[in-house]
């Protein structure tokens, strides 16, 4: 008679979600006991229950990073205020407009990307840099690691925020409906050209909406702005500086643990 | 709790054992994951040492991980006894109605 077999799902969760090394011990161990006639539900539970400790150990091991990803993408709204500042300082989206379609889109979006990854980038080596100098193992490849894990995830936290629910980011500015981080035109029905128009101290109401108390019209104020819609500007800064940073110190590590086992 | 436990089972400490041994004393549920961070922050701390076994077929061909409590953590458990004994006899006599909760 073939022994019973605990649920396939529940098995490859065990072995794919919780984070760091995969622990053979802890699988042979649930699977022992499955099948010394434990039910699927006492499986079940033991494994949600590993995934979910797992994960809880390793953002405690890695508190120092989330603190600091927490604190450098408050920062956000201010670089934010910084870029259109010296985007209008330096006349860029009228030398943009002034070349041809697709090449002034193309320009537009990539200067966009560029300056969020600018600011990405300074956090991410801002972190490694020190972290991995007091470890002894300053090396390119978490570095680089991290800096091109940075550009997807960016992109995917980007599109996510566009393709939610509106009524779930929706902040609003009048009448003007607004989406962080989206573009402000693709939300609100302003036309780019409109968008390029705006002076450093409307672009906030008008890419983020919420009018606020104060005039957010310094990077001071945009830093320590609380509401909603400043909140999601700095969600995908978040999301992107950690997700990048847990990518390029997994390795070592995953090399520390298992030299301990 | 886990350290005695890995110490009363010796030679047979390891993930199911201890869960089991620690059901049995507290009369409740164990998360195996749990005994297996627990006992890993005791090894980074150097109170346990693990081996893997030879894996066996009804394992589905996985290893067990034994663990044994090192010298610091035989010292440690000592301690700790040592501690709560002294806690224990510096409380003052209990109320009738706390000596009926604890038992």
């Amino acid at each position: 008679m073939n022994a019973p077999s605990p649920p396939s799902l529940a098995t490859w969760m065990l072995e794919h979600w919780i984070p760091g090394d995969c622990n053979d011990a802890l699988a042979g161990d649930l699977l022992e006991e499955f099948r010394n006639g434990r039910t699927t539900a006492w499986y079940w539970r033991q494994v949600l229950s590993a995934i979910g400790v797992g994960w809880v150990r390793e953002v405690v091991n890695r508190r120092a990073m989330v603190v600091f990803t927490a604190l450098w993408s408050m920062l956000a709204p201010g670089w934010v205020l910084v870029v259109a500042a010296l985007s209008q300082r330096f006349e860029v989206n009228a030398r943009v407009l002034s070349l041809e379609f697709p090449w002034s889109t193309l320009c537009d979006l990539g200067l966009m990307l560029a300056a969020n990854l600018i600011f990405v980038w300074a956090g991410i080596l801002a972190y490694l840099i020190p972290h991995l100098w007091l470890r002894r193992c300053l090396r390119v490849r978490p570095l680089r690691r991290g800096i091109l894990a940075s550009i997807p995830v960016l992109l995917a936290v980007w599109v996510a925020l566009i393709v939610l629910p509106k009524q779930f980011l929706n902040t609003s500015a009048g009448s003007r409906p607004s989406l962080a981080p989206a573009p402000a035109y693709t939300i609100t029905g302003l036309n780019p050209t409109e968008v390029r128009h705006i002076t450093p101290e409307q672009t906030w109401d008008v890419l983020y909406g919420d009018k606020p108390a104060v005039v957010i019209n310094t990077p001071r104020t945009a830093i320590i702005d609380m509401r909603t819609s400043a909140l999601l500007v700095r969600l995908p800064f978040l999301l992107c500086i950690l997700g990048a940073l847990w990518g390029a110190t997994s390795h070592s590590r995953q090399r520390r643990t298992g030299m301990t086992i | 709790m886990i350290l005695l436990a890995v110490i009363h089972l010796g030679e047979e400490a390891y993930g199911v054992p201890i869960s089991r041994e620690l059901e049995a004393h507290r009369g409740r549920n164990v998360s195996v994951g749990s005994v297996y961070a627990a006992l890993e922050r005791l090894e980074a701390k150097d109170l346990v040492s693990s081996t893997l076994g030879d894996p066996t077929p009804e394992r589905g061909g996985k290893a067990k991980r034994y663990f044994r409590v090192t010298r610091a953590g035989l010292s440690q458990v000592h301690e700790t006894r040592r501690v709560l004994s002294r806690l224990w006899s510096a409380l003052p006599e209990l109320k009738p109605e706390l000596k009926e909760v604890s038992l």
